[in-house]
């Protein structure tokens, strides 16, 4: 199914969570500011309800998303208030993708994991959480993934300062 | 007193010098000695020479296989292998590779057991001199006329694995003790088929010197070697070579110095010289099983040639050249076979642990002992008909 | 009774007191488990990556793996320099396969710019991104054998790998890390002759494809080290978010270039010019480790192909889309997805209409591929862990970035 379709079945099942979607669009020939947006359509859902509409997409019929492809978080820009966890879903039988969105906000941020859902979260929620600060609720294993275990700061946040020295080696 | 009487023959043989098939070392050297030197030092000299020459023997013999291998390995993949040292195709690589591990600095990791992590090699390479000794090298020269030739040859390699086991015990390194362990198990588990394949060309020879098990093979215009007197003793020079294959740690059962599943195995902690004992411990076993192959199977002295020689010549089993061809028929045939593991390790896969067990305990073994039984019951049969 | 000291109690328990009063003898050993390091240092990692085992004797009983020995901050700097200035970072995360995420990256920032690829573009990229293919899966069934001690298959295999990367710096100047998929098509034309080269390179490929099979595959010792061996359920795959030959592997069909096509795929699977190799569990049980390298093996043919198809039908053209000297990409998100030889290769690109991307989130198969060695390692022998690390066909490039 295209996103129009997946939009429209995620709406008819009444899946929990579900927000709204935003498509690309083309830049508004009226308003100079608005220079439209470009690039793939995605799925807003709401970061309390994400393992219940985790479960649907995975168990549904006609969405059948196995397969977690990824697991990520963007930092807008450094003076946005929130975070966004971005999940890429992946459909075998049916051959379809959705991306889905979950605004948390950039103090407090925590989100609950979707390790018990999709195995493979586990890995990616570890390295979200090293690089963004992202707390996820419930997960098994929350060391660090790629940084030491005592690396200071989240460096993938827009307002990440970069340390001077780490251990007594220079960083500059 | 009354004492022994010796009889007349006793007597003249104990004070004659070694009558015909002695060895050439002594007959030599009582050739040539002046009356005033006592008698006891010539053996102690003899000794002397036999030591030298043993190590000079392995040393050249490590030296060329292991330019032997890294030509051959080179060759099987499609590339050169060395070319420059010393000129032609590389020869002296292998001087050039002794003299850079001499200069290397002599390291032992701390932690390690510091007399057993030196004695390991030593122990290694001691007992593979001390197998060199029951070796003949021509028919007419050998260090020791062992009548239990063969038998103390295995038992003097099997000491070799005391000292791999040592050596991986004292490394302090987790990957060494995993090398020592599967050394010690793979060992064990090969000595029997080894031993067991081995008694079956026993049978046909009826004794355990090498050099009268050699001696028996001279029918046949020099070709009545073992493997076509017998029928059970082809699969069994089959199930001694793979043995072979298990007690030299040689690829498919390289487990114990496996490259890229234990760094180095027991020998990851080693370099320099002391690395070296163990390569050259390697390659002289390889060597010394191929030659007991050779001897026990593919007829040692005897070929065409040497009997083309003794016989059709009439120079008889005593003559420099008769002996010489033996050297070199029997020194052909050992490389054969150093070539033919060399060929096998750049071939197969590495087998697993389990397998290797496996293998060694549920197939060779029970293969090796229904070729025994065979091989008696033909010969029985043979004596019974013929 | 002699006293038994602190230290040994660790290790030997205190006797019991039987009935009738007298003391155990023979009291069970306590055997701990041996904590093994595989790595940061060791052959047969495929790359910077620590693997802690614990092994009771030759056993496995537990495997953790610990990355970030090889993390570089692809993401973070992807944010700080200009969409063009970012290709070369993306050569480097699957060294091996660099035409892959040259591709990745430039149709992420494509979909984002919606600029039309010319056609000789297209075929030159399919091109590139197969022989790279089968580069790659020469490394994986080189090294492959390597680990598991068959020394020679390496060297047949880096001698075909040789050539391709000769062909490599013929089209680009680079033999490893080549930035030469570019956003809007490929920075120059193919030189005179380079057409043909790939062309006699996949007649012989062809040829010496079945020495590597008959060399490697079939031989019955590297069948029982690796047969039966590493088992992946589908089921444990799909949980995993596995993709690529290891998904293949375990006999789920799905091949992003057949089934989500980008480029001219779906055209050359209607032409007939690739098919998608599948583990049976021919030589075992269905997605053992033999499963996943023969998948491997026969994409390398798959590929040849998938070439010779791009051959056949490769015109003249420009090689370059209107993209103009400085990118001006509006803003907005896009992840697009392609099949690396290790499986899906996506990236997420943000862009806020700036110079350069605002976030750019690369998706490393083998990150997701290695999760699953912590599941199906304990059990196994340590010989077989090896086996098993290799079958995955992690390049510590992607996994860390």
């Amino acid at each position: 199914m295209d996103f129009q379709g997946i939009h429209d079945h995620l709406k008819a099942a009444d899946v929990p969570g579900l927000l709204k979607a935003d498509a690309p669009r083309p830049p508004n020939p009226e308003d100079k500011k608005d220079k439209g947006r470009a690039g793939d359509p995605f799925v807003e859902v709401d970061p309390v309800q994400i393992c219940e509409f985790m479960a649907a997409c995975r168990d549904d019929e006609r969405l059948r998303f196995e397969i977690l492809a990824d697991l990520s978080a963007a930092d807008p820009s450094a003076d946005s208030e929130e975070l966004w966890v971005l999940y890429q879903l992946l459909s075998i039988t049916h051959r379809h993708r959705l991306m889905v969105k979950a605004r948390i906000p950039k103090e407090d941020a925590n989100i609950n994991t979707i390790a018990g859902i999709h195995r493979g979260a586990q890995w990616h929620e570890r390295e979200c959480a090293e690089m963004f600060g992202i707390t996820f609720n419930g997960h098994p294993d929350p060391r660090n993934m790629l940084l030491p275990d005592d690396w200071p700061g989240y460096p993938l946040r827009k307002d990440y300062e970069f340390p001077e020295e780490y251990h007594g080696i220079s960083c500059v | 007193m009354i004492g022994l009487q010796e009889s007349p023959e006793v007597a003249a043989a104990a004070a004659a010098p070694i009558a015909g098939g002695g060895n050439w070392t002594l007959h030599f050297l009582q050739g040539i000695t002046p009356e005033a030197v006592p008698g006891w030092i010539l053996p102690i000299v003899t000794a002397s020479i036999s030591v030298g020459v043993v190590i000079a023997m392995i040393s050249v013999i490590a030296m060329l296989s292991v330019w032997l291998e890294r030509k051959v390995s080179g060759h099987i993949q499609c590339r050169y292998g060395p070319m420059y040292a010393g000129g032609w195709h590389g020869w002296a690589q292998t001087i050039a590779d002794g003299v850079k591990l001499l200069t290397k600095e002599d390291m032992v990791p701390s932690g390690a057991d510091k007399p057993l992590f030196m004695l390991a090699p030593a122990i290694v390479l001691g007992a593979i001199f001390g197998a060199f000794v029951a070796m003949p090298l021509a028919p007419d020269y050998f260090f020791a006329d062992i009548n239990l030739g063969v038998f103390f040859i295995l038992g003097m390699s099997s000491l070799t694995t005391i000292g791999v086991v040592m050596s991986g015990w004292a490394s302090n390194s987790k990957w060494s003790l995993y090398g020592a362990m599967r050394e010690a198990a793979q060992v064990v588990a090969y000595e029997i088929p080894l031993g067991i394949s081995l008694m079956v060309a026993l049978i046909c020879a009826g004794t355990f010197n090498l050099i009268d098990a050699s001696e028996a093979q001279r029918d046949f215009w020099g070709m009545g070697w073992f493997i076509f007197k017998n029928p059970f003793v082809i699969p069994a020079v089959v199930l001694f070579f793979v043995a072979t294959l298990a007690e030299t740690k040689r690829a498919p059962f390289d487990l114990p110095e496996a490259e890229s599943e234990l760094v180095a195995g027991f020998l990851t902690e080693y370099s320099g010289i002391r690395w070296s004992f163990f390569f050259m411990e390697e390659y002289a076993a390889m060597f010394l099983m191929s030659l007991v192959m050779a001897v026990f199977f593919f007829g040692g002295f005897e070929s065409p040639v040497t009997y083309l020689a003794a016989e059709s010549m009439g120079l008889g089993y005593d003559h420099l050249v008769t002996n010489l061809l033996g050297a070199v028929t029997l020194i052909v045939k050992s490389m054969m076979g150093v070539l033919l593991m060399m060929w096998i390790r750049w071939t197969l896969p590495r087998v697993r642990i389990d397998q290797v067990m496996t293998m060694g305990y549920k197939y060779l073994t029970p293969l090796a002992l229904v070729c025994v039984l065979g091989a008696a019951l033909w010969e029985a049969g043979k004596q019974a008909i013929l | 009774m002699p006293e038994v000291t602190a230290s040994a109690k660790k290790f030997f328990p205190e006797p019991r007191i039987l009935p009738g009063g007298e003391r155990e003898f023979m009291m069970d050993v306590a055997t701990s488990d041996l904590e093994v390091s595989m790595g940061p240092q060791h052959p047969a990692t495929h790359g910077v990556m620590q693997v802690l085992l614990r092994a009771d004797g030759e056993m496995v009983t537990a495997a953790q793996p610990h990355l970030g020995f090889l993390h570089r901050c692809a993401e973070k700097i992807g944010e700080n320099v200009e969409w063009l200035q970012y290709l070369p970072y993306t050569d480097r995360y699957d060294y091996l396969a660099a035409m892959n995420n040259n591709l990745g990256y430039s149709m992420a920032v494509e979909a984002l710019l919606q600029v039309e690829i010319p056609r000789r573009a297209q075929l030159i990229r399919m091109i590139c991104v197969e022989l790279n293919r089968i580069a790659s899966h020469l490394v994986a069934f080189g090294t492959y054998g390597l680990d598991l001690g068959a020394f020679t298959p390496f060297l047949y295999a880096f001698r075909e790998r040789e050539w391709l990367l000769m062909i490599f710096e013929k089209i680009c100047g680079a033999r490893l890390t080549y930035s030469y998929l570019r956003i809007g098509g490929v920075f120059n034309d193919a030189p005179p002759g380079w057409l043909q080269e790939v062309e006699h390179f996949c007649d012989v490929f062809e040829e010496k494809w079945k020495e590597y099979y008959d060399l490697l595959m079939v031989n019955k010792i590297f069948v029982e080290r690796t047969a039966r061996v590493g088992v992946i359920t589908k089921e444990q795959a799909l949980d995993f978010g596995l993709t690529g030959p290891m998904l293949r592997g375990s006999g789920v069909d799905f091949d992003l270039r057949r089934d989500m096509p980008y480029l001219l795929y779906r055209q050359a699977f209607e032409d007939g010019a690739f098919e998608v190799p599948l583990g049976r569990g021919e030589k075992g049980e269905l997605g053992d480790c033999w499963d996943r390298i023969y998948v491997r093996v026969k994409e390398m043919m798959e590929a040849l192909g998938i070439v010779r198809w791009c051959l056949g039908c490769i015109e003249e053209g420009p090689v370059l889309g209107e993209v103009g000297k400085t990118l001006k990409v509006p803003p907005g998100e896009a992840y697009v997805a392609i099949e690396n030889p290790r499986g899906e290769l996506g990236h997420y690109v943000l862009s806020d209409g700036g110079k350069g991307s605002s976030r750019c989130r690369v998706r490393g198969p083998s990150f997701c591929n290695l999760a699953i060695i912590e599941d199906i390692m304990p059990g196994t022998l340590l010989a077989d862990a090896v086996a098993i690390i290799g079958s995955t066909d992690v390049v510590i490039g992607e996994t860390d970035r």
